[in-house]
């Protein structure tokens, strides 16, 4: 043994040839700790044999690494990684589109224990389909299957889907006058959905306000003749917040200009609401058709006449004469004529209430 | 205009993410930024499947294999350990049953290398020869390097395949025992001893050409 080398000891016990062997891998490798590595370190260095063994065994860690590995050989200038990742790309997407359909599958639960369990399905099934015979029948000897085509009569309670809604087409509205005053007592609207239906009930009917409304703000869906259709049953329910803001959204957005024409002349009679005076205002300078805007001069103007001279506030309000700069605006640089002289003569009209 | 305006939010790469970044929007259902994790460790994954298959077309399956396991996974993924660790998990799982199966199946054997020559006079001694500076330009050493490297290769296939796994996660991807224990979900001192037996069974291999 080596004088200046420690004594080759672990847990207090020197070392043989016995006990350095088996470690001699993991010293070539470096995965001996400190107190391990002295001692085997002190045992090869008085240990031919054993110091023999650790050299080959270093001599085998640097054969392999030496060697290129068969993965430089095989996939030398990474087209294998490149085609992996595409096909994993492709993998990730089938896999998607499966899980997204299995997520559209209703009943997938259903199936999946029919399948775990044939013969209680096979017994479900014929249950089921005993059921579903003894209620058919009955169904039809009460003469049920007569009703398959026709229109089925809906009436006032709220069973219309969104999907339904979205869904169905308008094949007509018609309002029928009240007995007394000249509100419509009935709107009745035709539809065709997944099956033809007739909706009738007074503007108060869930049903017949959510298809008056939908029609109105989703009015790319349906035809302008339509739409005007539901915004002349709607006006008379103007005074209704939800209404209102169908009617205003119909005013700013909707394609057709009749249909933007007569949602204003629908607000008419509600212009006093801030809201609907910024209506009338933003049409006033930024809708294209000019017939929309003299619409909207004339809702104006009557609105600030219809105030009483003599009543509080009837002089002109900041939102009033914010009306008025627009009017003059108007009457210099709008493109239309008819639109610069009605406003020239809107301006007159008002003129007299900012001198009061 | 007054005041100044509100600068436009930056948008920094994915690339630039940390890795539990990356995993928080994977998880979240960004597939990008789960193709970003994929790039930073799939050259790894794939060398390692080479390396332990030695078959383009195996390794290509256990990478699909072993990539889509962990986008399915991600999920369960709670930030216990290093991503690497876990995914390192998933792939020494795939591809153990992978070499399990092919082992099971004889006709998907390697077949033997025909430059381990047997016939082949011994050069001195073995590991000797391996000091030689400049190996590629001396035709002996390059003929007996391909004959080492052929009858590594062979040796391998002797190898079970935990013990290939471990072989290759120490000497090739220079991993600690501890960090292969935990990748295969093991105690360090069967990794140890897997790695001890594969080397003993090497070097018995590599006994026939000293």
């Amino acid at each position: 043994m080596s004088g200046n080398l420690p004594e080759p000891v672990r847990d207090g016990r020197v070392l043989t040839c016995e006990d350095v062997k088996p470690m001699l891998v993991f010293c070539a490798c470096g995965e001996l700790d400190a107190e391990e590595n002295t001692a085997v370190m002190a045992h090869t260095a008085a240990c031919a044999a054993c110091a023999a063994e650790l050299r080959e065994e270093r001599a085998l860690r640097a054969v392999l690494s030496d060697l290129p590995q068969p993965a430089d050989r095989l996939d030398p200038a990474g087209v294998l990684l490149s085609q992996c990742r595409s096909e994993l790309g492709e993998k990730l997407d089938d896999w998607e589109a499966q899980r997204a359909l299995s997520s559209r599958r209703p009943l997938r639960w259903f199936r999946r224990w029919m399948v775990l369990r044939p013969a209680w399905s096979a017994a479900l099934l014929a249950l089921m389909g005993a059921g579903l015979g003894v209620v058919g029948l009955e169904w039809a000897r009460s003469g049920g299957a007569k009703g398959v085509g026709n229109a089925v009569n809906v009436l006032a309670t709220p069973r219309l889907s969104d999907q339904d809604l979205a869904n169905m087409a308008v094949a007509g509205v018609s309002m029928t006058p009240a007995a007394a005053g000249n509100q419509p007592a009935e709107v009745q609207l035709r539809l065709r959905a997944q099956r033809p239906m007739v909706i009738s009930g007074s503007l108060d009917d869930g049903d017949v306000r959510r298809v008056l409304t939908y029609v109105v703000e989703n009015g790319r869906q349906f035809d302008p003749g339509v739409r005007l259709d539901c915004l002349d049953a709607l006006r008379m329910r103007a005074a209704d917040a939800g209404v209102r803001r169908t009617l205003v959204a119909a005013a700013r957005k909707d394609q057709n200009p009749a249909v933007r024409l007569r949602a204003l002349e629908a607000l008419q009679n509600v212009a006093g609401d801030q809201g609907v005076r910024d209506v009338f205002v933003d049409a006033l300078m930024d809708d294209p058709n000019p017939g929309v805007r003299v619409e909207a001069v004339n809702s104006l103007v009557r609105s600030i006449e219809n105030r009483a001279p003599d009543a509080p506030g009837s002089l002109l309000s900041p939102e009033d004469r914010r009306v008025l700069r627009a009017l003059e605006g108007l009457t210099r640089n709008d493109p239309n004529n008819y639109v610069r002289l009605q406003s020239a003569a809107a301006l007159r009209q008002l003129e007299p209430r900012e001198l009061h | 205009m007054s005041g100044s305006e509100a600068a436009p939010a930056a948008v920094i790469p994915l690339a630039e993410y940390d890795d539990r970044a990356l995993i928080s929007a994977a998880q979240a259902g960004n597939r990008a930024a789960f193709e970003e994790l994929v790039r930073r460790y799939d050259r790894g994954v794939l060398r390692l499947a080479l390396n332990l298959t030695r078959r383009p077309e195996d390794a290509r399956d256990v990478y699909q294999e072993a990539f889509l396991k962990v986008y399915r996974n991600l999920h369960r993924f709670r930030f216990e350990c290093s991503f690497y660790t876990w995914l390192y998990r998933v792939v020494t799982n795939v591809c153990l049953d992978h070499l399990r199966r092919r082992q099971a199946r004889p006709e998907d054997q390697a077949p033997e290398l025909a430059s381990a020559n047997r016939e082949e006079p011994a050069v001195g001694d073995f590991f000797e020869r391996q000091r030689e500076d400049r190996p590629m330009h001396d035709p002996e050493r390059r003929f007996l390097g391909k004959e080492i490297e052929a009858r590594i290769s062979a040796a391998m296939e002797h190898l079970t395949p935990r013990e290939r796994m471990v072989f290759e996660m120490k000497h090739y991807h220079g991993l600690k025992l501890r960090a292969i224990g935990e990748a295969l979900g093991t105690t360090e001192e069967t990794v140890k001893n897997s790695l001890f037996r594969a080397t003993r069974k090497l070097r018995t291999q590599l006994e026939e050409l000293r």
